[in-house]
């Protein structure tokens, strides 16, 4: 009796360990696959899509990408500070050395001093004489910016597109200029031009860029400077900004109703002294949009403006006090824009502000481009906190963007000595965020705690809604 | 009283642009796509416009008094004039070669075209045509 209940309990001892372990497994993969990335959603789906070919596509060509002009960490742009960062071999410098574009794809030179890139709107039949140099445009809030009564307007002129003029084909014309390994521009030799897919996929995920929705002003706004900035920018009679600039978005806004983008001729061409003329490179006069040109360029949204500069289609100014200053001097208001102005002003004057009142609109672009750069890095955050633990990828992508636009928001807000305690917090949200990149096992919690720092400093620009 | 008339004189002002800028928008109610990059693309591969806004097909007639070419495409005969602002590509792309600008001469019976109309509701005048090149 004693050896069969010996053995007996031989048999029973494992039961429980086994059923212990069992418990353990299934616990464990029920863990695991409670951290699995969750399968997205056909949208999300084609955004990341199109985000992997917008960064990593070269369609064929000469090894640039989407990405090589609008790069991730530099605002969808560039600026000639990081071009100096770049190695030689970057793609953007093809015409540096790939010989069959040494000549008349690039000039190198005003690429480097002023993030200036050729463009052949008018034809490519005089290489040599016929160009326009223009910065870099960022890609943010294309959908609040790019509609119009007549048709989509994309880049600088409103005319970067082929085919029918949209934003999905833009990426054909631009696969066709900037991409090409020779001159010869050959479809399938030199360059193959996106599927229908591929424009699909690279359309919604540049529609996925930045703001969804137009500001509704006037916001409030703590500073008294940006405030007074904040109804000047919105006094038809005194500022003026509000017409063309509808809530600081892109679109028109005349006697109450909101006419989409539109073109203007604001007078840049006319301003004395551009920079890039002061090298004695030769740059053509642009004619703007159509060939030929009506001279008139399409109207960007400011939100996004006072950590995307330099200014203006052709870089002409560097800060964004100088882009405010512009509309108060001669070039503007001499333009066909400042002379319809003019002529809606009882007093028949275009924008006459003086220098406290140029950086208090400026102020006022900083503090919502700052909110701006807040809202994006929470919904960054927010999207990090989402994700699985095997989402490291995904995760450390979004919480460099969120560092991206912390920067960029301590950057527009001390660059204009506005609101120090918020550039104190956003400084913190930056450093928990780097704390959140680098951590394995407590991601969410510094992610947390970035977010509170991150709505620290909102709440320090604007009141919150109660 | 002044400023009564200076605000009537300002609501005319007004007025006058909106006019202006909204006839000026509505004066160009088709998408305007880019004609310089527009070369390079294939006949039949412009996105959003080959065989909706396009005719694609032979060349069938073409009349040099009243610069009027017509064109087989696959939803019936279609009569296009060329004007002064219509622009003439050679597509090349088959021979492997850079598409160039042609000429009116160019426009050959039984040549392969594609044809842009000037607007939807245009669609008899061309805005641009691409000749296929396909030997040397």
């Amino acid at each position: 009796m004693p050896g069969h209940s010996s053995a007996a309990r031989a048999r029973r001892v494992p039961k429980p360990r086994f059923l212990a372990a069992l418990l353990v497994a299934s616990t464990g993969l029920a863990a695991i696959a409670a951290c699995q990335p969750k399968p997205l959603d056909p949208k999300a789906a084609l955004i990341a899509r199109g985000r992997d070919l917008f960064f990593n596509e070269t369609f064929g060509g000469n090894g640039r990408t989407c990405g090589t002009c609008h790069r991730q960490e530099e605002n969808l742009t560039l600026t000639p500070a990081f071009i100096a960062t770049l190695p030689k071999d970057d793609p953007l410098f093809v015409a540096e050395f790939v010989p069959a574009l040494a000549q008349n794809f690039e000039n190198p030179r005003l690429m480097r001093e002023f993030g200036l890139i050729k463009e052949n709107l008018d034809g490519f039949d005089s290489l040599a004489t016929r160009f326009t140099m223009r910065g870099i445009p960022h890609t943010l809030a294309l959908g609040t910016s790019v509609q119009s009564p007549a048709g989509p307007r994309t880049g600088w002129s409103g005319d970067g597109a082929p085919a029918d003029g949209s934003l999905r084909s833009f990426a054909v014309g631009a696969v066709i200029q900037h991409f090409t390994k020779t001159l010869d521009r050959v479809a399938d030799v030199d360059f193959r031009l996106p599927t229908d897919e591929e424009l699909d996929a690279l359309e919604a995920f540049q529609l996925s860029l930045g703001r969804q929705a137009d500001l509704q002003l006037p916001l409030p706004l703590k500073g008294v400077v940006a405030q007074r900035g904040q109804a000047i920018f919105m006094d038809n009679a005194v500022g003026k900004c509000n017409i063309c600039h509808s809530n600081a978005g892109a679109t028109t806004s005349l006697g109450g109703n909101n006419i989409g983008n539109t073109n203007f001729n604001t007078g840049v061409e006319d301003l004395p002294d551009q920079p890039a003329r002061l090298t004695g490179e030769l740059v053509p006069r642009d004619d703007g949009f159509r060939t030929p040109g009506d001279s008139t360029f399409n109207t960007p949204p400011l939100v996004e403006a006072a950590d995307t500069g330099p200014f203006f289609h052709n870089n002409s100014v560097e800060t964004i006090e100088g882009a405010v200053a512009f509309y108060s001097g001669p070039a503007f208001n001499r333009s066909p824009s400042g002379r319809f102005l003019a002529s809606t002003d009882p007093k028949k004057v275009g924008i006459q502000l003086d220098a406290t009142q140029t950086v208090q609109v400026a102020a006022f672009l900083r503090v919502i481009n700052g909110l701006e750069n807040i809202r994006q890095a929470l919904a960054d955050l927010e999207e990090v906190e989402g994700l699985g633990f095997f989402e490291r990828a995904r995760g450390r992508e979004l919480l460099e963007r969120a560092n991206h636009e912390t920067d960029d928001g301590i950057q527009v807000l001390a660059g204009g000595g506005l609101h120090p305690e918020a550039v104190t917090e956003l400084v913190k949200a930056r450093e928990l965020t780097r704390r959140a990149a680098g951590s394995l096992f407590n991601r969410r919690g510094y992610t947390g705690d970035a977010k509170a720092a991150q709505a620290r400093a909102r709440a320090r620009l604007i009141q919150e809604a109660p | 009283m002044i400023t009564t008339t200076r605000r009537t004189r300002g609501m005319r002002g007004w007025l006058a642009g909106g006019t202006f800028i909204v006839t000026l928008l509505w004066g160009t109610s088709f998408a305007h796509g880019q004609k310089s990059t527009e070369q390079y693309i294939p006949i039949g591969k412009s996105p959003g416009l080959s065989g909706k806004y396009t005719s694609i097909g032979l060349l069938t007639a073409v009349d040099a008094r009243t610069r009027a070419i017509s064109v087989a495409d696959s939803a019936g005969p279609k009569t296009l004039r060329i004007t002064d602002t219509t622009r003439i590509w050679l597509d090349r792309s088959k021979l492997k070669k850079s598409n160039i600008s042609g000429s009116f001469a160019d426009l050959v019976k039984g040549r392969r075209v594609e044809v842009k109309y000037a607007a939807p509701d245009r669609r008899d005048v061309a805005e641009w045509v691409k000749v296929e090149v396909a030997q040397p």
